[in-house]
């Protein structure tokens, strides 16, 4: 899906602008948000295809509560979410295990941070083609 | 305080009570026949071994009451076990009683065989029912010798042994009693001393376990933190140097690439160390592992399949054994998973070009064994011990991969334990190295940690 709307949303502007750049490699429009207000509100605002979401934003379950907000929204449950996640190493739960439990956490695809380049476009092209 | 091994441990000294009056006993039947029949003491043989037969039948209770208690294993009621205990020495002290006063009373130099109920009070007892029994028994001697003396029981005189019947002799009488009270009563109180005094030692150790246990967790906490922390800062490096390393924004001279990739190559091992590290210290402070049916075999084909390309790139042989009756074991599946890859991706690594490596999956009672085997470096002799020790790395794997971690065999026996298995290595350095762990099928075969 060429030029796909994807929004980034991370509290780390490093990382948050480093993704960016990979993405805009292969011509995606990239949005970035810092945090979940701002990401909810670029969200109605811009309807992005896909949704990159960091689990660990300052408030921990912040990334864990805007999934669920949004795939309950009729509006933008269709939105595909890839959650990037470094957070198996303060809880010890293994996300990837339980993804696909919609009522648990619903998202798309989990990535460990840091994410390689070709590894995250792989990802967001797969994700990506799902889309009708 | 743990009060249930506390209750442990007093039942068994309530067995051993029991496991003592038994010598007792044939010691007093063959004491009797000794002095009876080779010193030819004059002794009512009859009540005393009328006596030895009683103690019999009431050590015989006194088993049957405490296997009574102690049958449900977990719950050991402490105050009843201590009455049993309470009970047995006061009954004791009246059989001995008895005993002396069938075998000459006064005369009779068992008295001072009291003196270990005392040292046997005072080990098992609080101080108060130490003195208490200490007490009774100089009373029950006491009133035996007075009642002798005034004639109201019969006096059965020691011929043979004393010159002359010595239950009217006042002084003898006065003295013996008194050498007895003061002995009874500074055994007890030089006995309770050193008990409290090693009680109080054994708890200080105790709570001092309990401080370097708490003390661990804090640091493991502090590990915890500061790693997490370090790979945010690591994760956000790591992603902007692949982005200029990739190219992504422009490209670069010659130079600054080279410079560029090795900077990644370094974040990115940097990042795996410390990503172990804080998958280690997590496991440490996580006591739950979620665990659940699943199948080996699959799990151990998976790990297999990851690392074949690798072992092909090195044209090794890898082969795999798994016994047929292998499958569903309980336990967590990834960490399973992950723990066979590495020491298949381990086996890779230090094993030369052309190397073999066999896994093997033996089903035993009830638990599953597994073995992977190379025909690697192996290991020097005096460091084979050393393997699983966190940040541990033998001499010769160091020149093969200088930058490994030294975690990974630390995570794999964390993993192991915690489902209540074995792992070891045999190795013999030049010919290989055969890395085993056991895992146990079910649930209820695993140990409590």
């Amino acid at each position: 899906m060429e030029n796909a709307k994807i929004l980034i949303v991370d509290d780390d502007q490093d990382i948050t602008e480093a993704l960016q750049a990979i993405l805009e490699s292969e011509q995606y429009t990239v949005l970035t948000a810092a945090d979940r207000t701002e990401g909810m509100e670029k969200i109605r605002t811009n309807k992005p295809d896909l949704v990159i979401l960091d689990v660990m934003m300052s408030a921990w379950q912040d990334g864990f509560e805007m999934a669920r907000a949004l795939k309950k929204d009729p509006e933008f449950k269709d939105t595909f979410i890839l959650m990037l996640t470094a957070v198996k190493d303060r809880t010890g739960i293994d996300f990837k295990s339980t993804a696909g439990d919609p009522n648990w956490l619903p998202v798309d695809g989990f990535l460990d941070k840091p994410v390689e380049p070709e590894i995250l476009l792989a990802e967001v092209k797969k994700l990506l083609s799902k889309k009708t | 305080m743990e009060p249930v091994l506390q209750n442990t441990r007093f039942v068994q000294r309530a067995y051993w009570l029991i496991k003592l009056r038994w010598i007792a006993i044939v010691s007093v039947v063959v004491g009797t026949c000794f002095c009876s029949n080779v010193l030819a003491i004059a002794l009512h043989d009859f009540a005393l071994y009328g006596i030895a037969i009683l103690l019999a039948l009431y050590n015989v209770t006194m088993l049957l009451l405490l296997n009574h208690f102690t049958k449900d294993n977990n719950e050991v009621p402490y105050t009843a076990v201590k009455k049993i205990i309470n009970f047995q020495i006061s009954a004791d002290l009246l059989i001995l009683t008895v005993l002396l006063h069938f075998s000459g009373g006064i005369e009779n130099p068992f008295v001072f065989y009291f003196i270990f109920h005392m040292i046997i009070a005072s080990i098992l007892l609080s101080v108060r029912e130490s003195y208490l029994q200490a007490t009774f028994a100089v009373l029950l001697f006491g009133l035996l010798i007075l009642l002798e003396y005034l004639q109201i029981v019969p006096h059965y005189c020691l011929r043979g042994f004393v010159p002359r019947c010595l239950h009217r002799d006042g002084l003898y009488i006065l003295g013996t009693f008194f050498v007895f009270t003061t002995a009874l009563y500074l055994v007890v109180y030089m006995t309770s001393y050193i008990a409290i005094r090693l009680r109080q030692a054994e708890q200080a150790h105790k709570e001092d376990n309990i401080l370097l246990r708490e003390k661990d967790r804090i640091k493991d906490e502090y590990v915890l933190r500061v790693t997490h922390d370090i790979k945010g800062h690591l994760a956000a490096i790591q992603s902007c140097l692949a982005v200029v390393a990739n190219k992504l924004v422009g490209s670069l001279g010659e130079r600054q690439s080279d410079f560029i990739n090795r900077a990644h190559r370094r974040t990115k091992k940097l990042a795996g160390f410390v990503g172990m590290l804080l998958k280690l210290t997590q496991m440490r402070l996580n006591d739950k592992l979620e665990m659940d049916d699943f199948s080996l075999r699959n799990t151990i084909c998976s790990a297999v399949a990851a690392v074949e390309t690798k072992a092909e790139d090195k044209s090794m042989i890898l082969k795999h054994n798994i016994e047929p009756s292998v499958d569903k074991i309980f336990g967590n599946q990834l960490s399973i998973e992950e723990m066979v890859t590495n020491l298949l991706l381990n086996a890779i690594k230090y094993t030369p070009e052309n190397g073999t490596i066999e896994i093997d999956v033996k089903e035993n009672t009830d638990s599953v064994l597994v073995e992977i085997a190379d025909t690697g470096i192996g290991i020097p002799k005096d460091e084979v011990g050393k393997v699983f020790d966190e940040f541990f790395r033998a001499g010769n794997a160091r020149k093969v991969d200088k930058d490994g971690t030294g975690l990974g065999l630390s995570i794999a026996k964390q993993i192991v334990q915690r489902h209540g298995g074995n792992i070891w290595v045999d190795s013999e350095e030049g010919v290989g190295s055969k890395f085993s762990f056991t895992l146990p099928k079910t649930n209820s075969s695993r140990s409590i940690s």
